[in-house]
């Protein structure tokens, strides 16, 4: 007995140091992403999703998923733009939903004309889209635009089609660091 | 042997607190080893290689001699494979011999392939043009099952560069040609929110001229004012007139279903009610089937504030009334991507459905032209991805078709 509860407990040592360990280093990577530039051009996963919502915790920020195949996605985006050049860092996370052959290079370009690269943007991965999709909103059934307004509290309130210029106002420019 | 016991209650405690205390760690992980085998799957394919298994779509169809077609897209082009023991064994991927361009096959996008009766194949696709949200509407004709096709001809005749997308055909066993799809070409302001128009052309290749394809397809406009981006549904009614199904834009962007038979009225008819609201893409469509007796089935998807999910509803006047549409599928299952097909007086509606970690292929059933439906039952899943499912018949055989990306086709018998 002595022999299978030490090893037990050394068992739950080892997991609870590695988790301490593991702990650390997910806040030392969420600290100095704070400090670092926006996320730019990686996949959405759990992880990162994780780690934006860290970032702008007790603040206002704004999630927004758009599809080079979805004509008010670019009007929503063409929004962000201008208050961009109100406000050059927003709280914002822009999502791409596309995994297609030409997917990056539409993407790319879409966001490189409307001069928003320097934003966070992510975007999800080939045959993960519904994973993707589940793990932000089991509630959301892909359609587009779709934004989510992160408020203080944490609480997601989701809206599909496009924003008002006045609601993303509103959301986006009374956020200072 | 009580110590023993014990000392294992006592390791599964200490796991259990281990696993207790640290499950993000462990929902991470457990995610992140489905993510890995997920993508070792889709990533030993070999996509620069012809292989169904890397096509985000597939269109299948039953020949009139029975053999089962399946066309998909990939690197510019178009594959088929045929089947003639119902999809057990498929020949060798076989390129659709026509140039090399851009197809439209994502979503609800997707080439149409049909028969004649005479060894007749028409195809019919979306070809992306050089500006974004811009295409045209694509047609080759076969007239020995496949050896051969036509040049493409591109049916819209506006020699626009404007959207033409979202094509649906039908072929009748003489083999008249009937094309419908969303059409920008009335669109005057680019920045307005009035939508696509729907637009149709007819043809038969074999009274055509095929030395002047163009005139094969005469442009006729159907409606004006519908969503950009959901699919259209089209069926032959028992008077022989082409009947559509399309997402509509009413009032302040109240994207309805809406219906209507051309030839048998001037105005279409509002067939749902549930006031979805939204300046978007909802990027789903309805399905259409018209019976024996000429009472139209119909599904459709709507995330309103008075109807959410699937619903299926028929009518005895072309959509002009309808019965109380009837819920289904679990909306809290994510129940989307409907289709349903009559055949022999029985009713079958398909739709998926998504857990989180696997997509579901879902199937109900009436016998009774439309009364009454059998419990939902699932058929079958898939792990990387899921298109839209299908109905196809053959000779009174009804089956589903269901493409899972990274792991193939899926066709069945219902």
């Amino acid at each position: 007995m002595s022999y299978l509860l030490s090893k037990s407990l050394i068992v739950f040592a080892l997991l609870f140091i590695a988790q301490i360990s593991s702990a650390e280093q997910v806040a030392l990577k969420t600290q100095s992403r704070l400090e670092s530039e926006p996320i730019n051009s990686q996949v959405f996963d759990s992880a990162i999703y994780e780690e934006t919502k860290q970032r702008y915790q007790g603040k206002k920020w704004l999630t927004l998923l758009w599809s080079v195949d979805c004509p008010p996605c670019m009007k929503e985006l063409a929004i962000v733009q201008t208050l961009q050049q109100q406000q050059s860092e927003l709280a914002i996370v822009i999502i791409n939903v596309d995994t297609y052959e030409d997917s990056e290079q539409q993407r790319d370009k879409i966001l490189a004309h409307f001069n928003l690269m320097s934003q966070t943007n992510l975007h999800f991965s080939d045959g993960l889209e519904d994973h993707s999709r589940y793990l932000i909103d089991p509630h959301w059934f892909g359609e587009l635009p779709r934004s989510y307004f992160i408020d203080e509290a944490g609480i997601s309130h989701g809206k599909s089609g496009l924003a008002s210029k006045v609601l993303l106002e509103k959301w986006l420019l009374l956020v200072r660091e | 042997m009580l110590l023993v016991k014990n000392s294992k209650l006592l390791s599964c405690i200490v796991i259990g607190i281990v696993l207790n205390v640290i499950p993000d760690v462990f929902a991470d992980h457990h995610q992140h080893q489905a993510k890995v085998k997920t993508m070792a799957a889709v990533n030993e394919i070999d996509c620069q290689q012809v292989d169904i298994r890397c096509a985000k779509t597939v269109t299948s169809a039953f020949s009139p001699n029975g053999d089962l077609w399946r066309l998909w897209s990939q690197k510019e082009a178009l594959y088929y494979q045929l089947s003639n023991d119902n999809g057990a064994n498929f020949t060798a991927a076989k390129r659709i011999a026509i140039t090399d361009e851009k197809v439209s096959a994502r979503n609800e996008n997707r080439p149409k392939i049909a028969f004649d009766k005479a060894e007749g194949v028409y195809l019919s696709w979306a070809m992306p043009r050089e500006k974004k949200y811009t295409a045209d509407i694509r047609f080759s004709y076969s007239n020995d099952y496949g050896n051969t096709f036509t040049a493409p001809i591109t049916v819209n005749d506006d020699d626009l560069l404007t959207g033409h997308s979202f094509n649906e055909m039908l072929v009748d066993e003489q083999g008249n040609v009937s094309i419908v799809w969303l059409d920008g070409r009335l669109k005057k302001d680019k920045q307005s929110s009035q939508g696509s128009a729907i637009f149709m052309a007819t043809a038969n290749m074999k009274s055509g001229s095929l030395a002047q394809p163009q005139q094969l397809f005469v442009n006729k406009e159907v409606v004006n004012g519908t969503c950009v981006c959901c699919r259209l549904a089209i069926d032959i009614n028992n008077n022989g007139n082409l009947t559509v199904l399309w997402r509509h834009i009413y009032a302040d962007n109240i994207r309805e279903f809406a219906i209507t038979t051309l030839n048998e009225q001037k105005q279409a008819y509002q067939v749902s009610y549930d006031h979805w609201q939204i300046n978007g893409c909802p990027h789903q469509g309805g399905a259409l089937s018209i019976d024996d007796s000429n009472r139209y089935h119909l599904v459709w998807f709507n995330q309103g504030d008075k109807g959410k999910g699937i619903f299926y509803a028929h009518s005895d006047d072309a959509g002009k009334t309808l019965t109380i549409p009837l819920s289904v599928g679990e909306q809290s299952a994510q129940a989307a991507h409907p289709y349903m097909s009559e055949n022999n007086g029985i009713v079958d509606i398909v739709w998926t459905q998504f857990t989180g970690t696997e997509h579901q292929l879902w199937h109900q059933s009436s016998h009774d032209n439309g009364l009454s439906f059998t419990e939902a039952t699932m058929i079958t899943t898939a792990q990387s991805g899921a298109d839209r499912a299908f109905i196809i018949h053959k000779q009174g055989k009804r089956y589903v078709s269901w493409q899972r990306f990274g792991q193939g086709h899926w066709l069945s018998q219902l």
